[in-house]
């Protein structure tokens, strides 16, 4: 039987007023932003990840075919005020530009997020933590993720802690700054994302530091099948007027170190990784010896880095669990003397009673973590679209942070 | 693979969501009750939009989805609807 073919030609321009991710953030940063979002994905992608803010802006699910479908039902969800801006949100802004387009001609206000969830996926934002004329210390943010990494530069000289797979970002901000990459650094090898280090150091030529323990894949006990150098405790850099000094903090990872980074007026950054977090610190069992590890990060963290890290140091940590965790300029940042009384996940009486603590509130582990590893260390080579999937929806490197709080 | 006969085939490969679905729903209207439309597409996210819009809508029903191989290699999200109203 013979079948008619139709076939539509390419869909055209935009329909709507479009609104970018940059501009969208910016907004988000007000406490008082008043903005509604309309996300139009279908329910489980919602589920798995959606725009997020320090200040929560009102937020409703609604997939696109139900404007057409059930269109009064989905337009009574909606505010009635028709100046109301409503942002509509899908996957890649298609969907959702044809529903802004509705909503107008329904006599709301709404504007489409251009290219949707996978320009907010993609966004990352450069924020100062100490600028001085003898060096810079920023921290870059991916909000979807609830990543962290930071740059430091001195003299024209820049290092790198913990660099995230869009390697582009860094290199225009660098250039920007008028900067020259130096040093790359990983506090550990990453199981929620997948490192930009290995491609910044064969793009620039910089050398490329990670700790040997974490060269291996801890389930398939296979060797890293990349160049790197290796860190050792107490290894020291020199970046212009900074010195870096190296922290073997193992627990999160057997290999995990962190970074004290010491300025010539004093001020001291300590890069914790996925040690310390500003709520809550690093789960033990991502290498799947969860009741091996606990114990390791007991002492790491109360042994360790309480009794050799000044309570003055700035803690700047590889993650966070919710954007509410900024300070009001936006940074994840807090001195190490009040971590220690403002973590929740840190008030813990003896060894034993933190050991049965964090292994009665490990998260689930994402099965994409074990795979990230393996990319980590150079034993398979995703392509880009392999690497988005891999990276999609928050990180889970954290003890459950709100359980420890209850 | 479902062995589900097709009265009509729409090809939309190469068009982005939410397009396969309005050019769907538009050819299905056009349809009798009862008729089969199967739909060709590039777009990986048609498969959850089609099993949601099945769901949300009251004439139609997904009667079958698959993936096959098209002729330069790309792979061909199919789905086959079925007009009930």
């Amino acid at each position: 039987m013979s079948t008619p073919e139709v076939t539509y030609p390419e869909a055209s321009e935009e329909i709507s007023q479009q609104i970018t991710v940059e501009a969208l953030y910016r907004k988000l940063q007000e406490p008082d932003h008043g903005l509604f979002i309309l996300d139009v994905r279908n329910a489980d992608e919602f589920e798995t990840w959606r725009i997020e803010s320090r200040y929560p802006p009102e937020m409703v699910n609604i997939p696109y075919f139900e404007f057409f479908e059930n269109t009064e039902h989905a337009l009574a969800q909606l505010p009635q005020d028709p100046e109301r801006e409503i942002v509509v949100v899908c996957a890649k802004g298609g969907a959702s530009d044809f529903v802004a387009a509705l909503l107008e001609e329904e006599g709301r206000s709404a504007v489409n997020l251009a290219e949707g969830m996978e320009a907010w996926g993609n966004f990352y934002v450069f924020r100062p933590v100490a600028e001085t004329e003898s060096y810079q210390v920023y921290q870059v943010d991916r909000p979807a993720r609830g990543c962290l990494s930071h740059v430091l530069i001195s003299q024209g000289k820049a290092a790198i802690i913990d660099p995230l797979r869009h390697t582009e970002k860094y290199q225009d901000f660098l250039a920007a700054q008028g900067a020259t990459l130096a040093l790359i650094l990983d506090t550990h090898a990453h199981a929620d994302h997948i490192s930009g280090g290995p491609a910044l150091a064969l793009a620039t030529g910089a050398p490329y530091y990670l700790h040997p323990y974490d060269g291996i894949h801890p389930f398939d006990m296979l060797p890293a099948k990349m160049e790197y150098e290796m860190l050792k405790e107490g290894m020291a850099f020199t970046l212009g007027d900074l010195t870096i000094q190296t922290i073997h903090v193992p627990g999160h990872t057997l290999g995990q170190v962190n970074f004290l980074a010491s300025g010539p007026d004093g001020e001291r950054f300590f890069f914790t990784g996925d040690n310390l977090f500003i709520e809550s610190f690093g789960r033990p069992d991502l290498g799947g010896q969860g009741e091996a590890w606990a114990p390791i990060v007991y002492e790491t963290i109360f042994q360790k880095v309480k009794s050799q890290i000044p309570g003055e140091a700035w803690v700047l940590p590889g993650h966070y669990a919710s954007p509410t965790e900024a300070n009001d300029q936006g940074l994840f940042a807090k001195r190490l003397a009040d971590l220690w009384q403002e973590n929740s996940a840190l008030q813990f009486a003896s060894r034993e009673e933190f050991v049965e603590f964090v292994l009665s509130h490990l998260p689930i582990m994402p099965a994409e973590y074990v795979e990230i590893k393996r990319v980590n260390i150079g034993l398979t080579q995703p392509d880009e679209e392999e690497a988005s999937t891999l990276e999609l929806g928050k990180n889970i490197c954290a003890v459950a942070a709100a359980a420890a709080a209850s | 693979m479902t062995t589900v006969v097709a009265d009509q085939t729409l090809d939309v490969q190469g068009l982005n969501c939410p397009m396969p679905l309005l050019k769907a729903r538009q050819a299905i209207m056009k349809m009798e009750v009862g008729q089969v439309l199967k739909v060709l597409s590039t777009d990986r996210g048609s498969i959850k939009d089609f099993q949601g819009w099945a769901q949300s809508a009251r004439n139609v029903e997904l009667v079958g989805q698959g993936e096959e191989s098209g002729p330069d290699g790309k792979k061909l999200y199919v789905h086959y609807v079925k007009r009930t109203k």
